[in-house]
């Protein structure tokens, strides 16, 4: 049974006049010990969707959704305190730009012995229970591979490189062990050495502990290491999902095709110095959301029938959304939902 | 033929003190030396905090090094000479977002660097950011633009025509891909291998993103603790890595590259 399930979640924010939707008609399941990757550019939504699945939003966006559902327990007819619960046990979330994440005025040691929870404390004298957070905190830090703890417990976060306060944010998330580690960005900016750790970090982490791990990125190179499952946003909208190898071995959208293009790494037999594939135009702003599809703009094989947006199709696990995908280019799809 | 840039031993230290009674700690860079021809990318890789910015700080000139010579179009003194230096190597930054000012509009941005470099008067200078702006792909009416109401990749683009409007020889650029998302990130990629096609300029970019730095430069060098240890032409020092840094960052690239083709 999925762990974490979203259907149809649509996201509405105001902007004076009218309202904009942020977020279109996204699904998404998270099974138990699944690593599954969502991967988007910037500005597609990927955030918004962690947020609202943790409620962290503005009071006037607003939320519809089918169904968000954390094991089963409904989270948007929640309570408040409730649903913090499950936010502080069950769910721990890495935020973007750990720099940032981090409270600028307070130590390490006391940020990482804040996020345990009372719960894990033995009863003992005020000195002992002390002494056993902080060992806590440094066995931590060990688990993710942290291993000069000294050095870095008495430091205030602007003192730390980008990866070792990485490393923390995947520790201090890890305290509670949660069932689920959503991670946002958790790569970015990083050479390739840190980027394998991190990657071995969260895989062992999936294995031993049988942690469900939400990975969203937009470096396909970690996501093909690392996730069995992933799904692709453009604008808000779920473009493509299903088993990470049917997608890159056979792309039917054609955002993702070319994603998948965009890096050299992938191609081995590209010349150096020669060009790039690239989609032209720039992601739109969400003032400015295209009607129907909202790839139409910036796609190679946009036709008039696109300023539709297309009904989710599937094919055994791999669904797409799109009117003329990449294996069948001139036929136009039914119209109606039809599982193949 | 002399190199455009060369660099001879340079050496550069930091000191630093946390506290007064603590250790003092010190960096060291260099001595390094290498030379860059025209029209030639050369990338610089390494770890973090292994020096690479302080590298491209000092070839612009924000940094005087305290021992070593960097000679420009082939004498000391053009490298010395403000003027000069600011006018044939021009420098892109990593957030292009956080250095631009938010109250000026693209034109006035770009009419600054002009102004207080050449002599051109207001509508020749106007006719040249114009060009600039058609040349990176804008159109001539982003002149009035402001900051925010470009997206990430067309502010790339004003960063990229900042650094191109004085006609420079040299462009350093500072992680110029970094925060650029994958589509816009092979755009501006097909943008800076157009422009050093057409207008001959030799690139100093350092990067984490390995994929590029084999797509795009012709030579490397591999920093690690303000050391150059490996130094090189990038289809050899990608095919056959010497110094262990170089081997583990080439090795870590490679390995993820090889699982993607196993997945699939």
């Amino acid at each position: 049974m999925a762990l974490l399930e979203i259907k149809n979640l649509s996201l509405y924010i105001p902007t004076g006049t009218e309202q904009v939707k942020a977020l279109d008609k996204v699904s998404l399941t998270l099974a138990a010990g699944e690593i599954k990757a969502l991967v988007g550019e910037s500005g597609s939504g990927k955030s918004l969707i962690i947020r609202s699945i943790i409620g962290a939003l503005p009071e006037t966006w607003s939320v519809k959704a089918d169904r968000i559902t954390y094991d089963g327990q409904d989270l948007l007819n929640m309570s408040r305190n409730q649903r913090r619960q499950i936010m502080r046990r069950d769910i721990a979330v890495v935020f973007q730009e750990p720099t940032s994440a981090l409270d600028p005025s307070v130590k390490i040691s006391a940020q990482i012995q804040e996020s345990i929870p009372d719960e894990f404390i033995d009863k003992g004298f005020i000195w002992q229970r002390w002494k056993q957070r902080q060992q806590i905190s440094i066995s931590l830090m060990h688990k993710v591979g942290i291993k000069d703890h000294e050095r870095y417990l008495d430091c205030y976060p602007h003192e730390l490189p980008t990866d070792i306060s990485q490393k923390l944010m995947i520790a201090m998330a890890l305290a509670s062990e949660p069932k689920i580690l959503i991670t946002d960005d958790s790569t970015r900016g990083m050479e390739s050495t840190t980027k394998t750790q991190i990657l071995r970090l969260l895989s062992k982490l999936n294995k031993t502990k049988n942690l469900a791990v939400l990975f969203v990125s937009h470096d396909l190179l970690a996501v093909t290491n690392m996730a069995e499952t992933m799904t692709v946003l453009y604008c808000g909208q779920t473009v493509e999902s299903g088993k990470v190898k049917s997608l890159m071995k056979k792309p039917l959208h054609p955002y993702t095709k070319a994603l998948l293009d965009s890096a050299p790494s992938f191609q081995v037999s590209l010349p150096p110095k020669s060009e790039l594939i690239a989609l032209k135009g720039t992601i739109p702003t969400l003032q400015h959301l295209p009607i129907g599809c909202r790839l139409g703009p910036r796609c190679p094989n946009a036709k008039k029938e696109c300023v539709v947006t297309p009904i989710p199709r599937k094919i055994h696990e791999h669904q797409y959304s799109c009117h003329f995908p990449l294996h069948f280019p001139n036929v136009k799809g039914p119209d109606k939902e039809v599982h193949l | 033929m002399t190199p455009i840039l060369q660099a001879e031993n340079i050496e550069y230290t930091f000191k630093f003190r946390p506290s007064f009674f603590a250790a003092k700690s010190i960096f060291e860079l260099g001595p390094l030396s290498f030379s860059l021809n025209t029209g030639e990318t050369i990338a610089i890789i390494g770890n973090n905090g292994s020096g690479k910015s302080l590298i491209a700080k000092t070839l612009v000139g924000a940094i005087q090094p305290q021992k070593g010579q960097i000679s420009l179009l082939g004498s000391n003194e053009n490298h010395a000479n403000k003027k000069t230096r600011t006018k044939t190597i021009r420098m892109i930054f990593q957030h292009n977002q956080s250095i631009m000012n938010p109250a000026l509009s693209v034109g006035s941005m770009l009419h600054l660097p002009l102004n207080l470099n050449t002599s051109l008067g207001y509508s020749a200078r106007r006719a040249k950011i114009e060009q600039t702006l058609l040349q990176v792909g804008l159109l001539p009416e982003h002149y009035h633009f402001y900051r925010d109401m470009m997206s990430d990749g067309q502010q790339q683009r004003v960063a990229i025509a900042r650094a191109l409007i004085l006609d420079p020889k040299i462009v350093v650029a500072d992680e110029p891909f970094a925060a650029l998302d994958p589509s816009v990130r092979s755009q501006t990629v097909n943008l800076i291998l157009k422009l050093q096609k057409e207008l001959g300029l030799a690139f100093i970019f350092i990067s984490h993103n390995m994929g590029i730095v084999r797509h795009i430069s012709d030579k490397v060098i591999v920093m690690d603790k303000g050391k150059l240890v490996e130094h090189g032409n990038t289809q050899e020092v990608f095919k056959d890595p010497q110094h262990p840094v170089t081997k583990k960052l080439v090795d870590a690239h490679f390995n993820l590259v090889s699982k993607h083709f196993e997945s699939t």
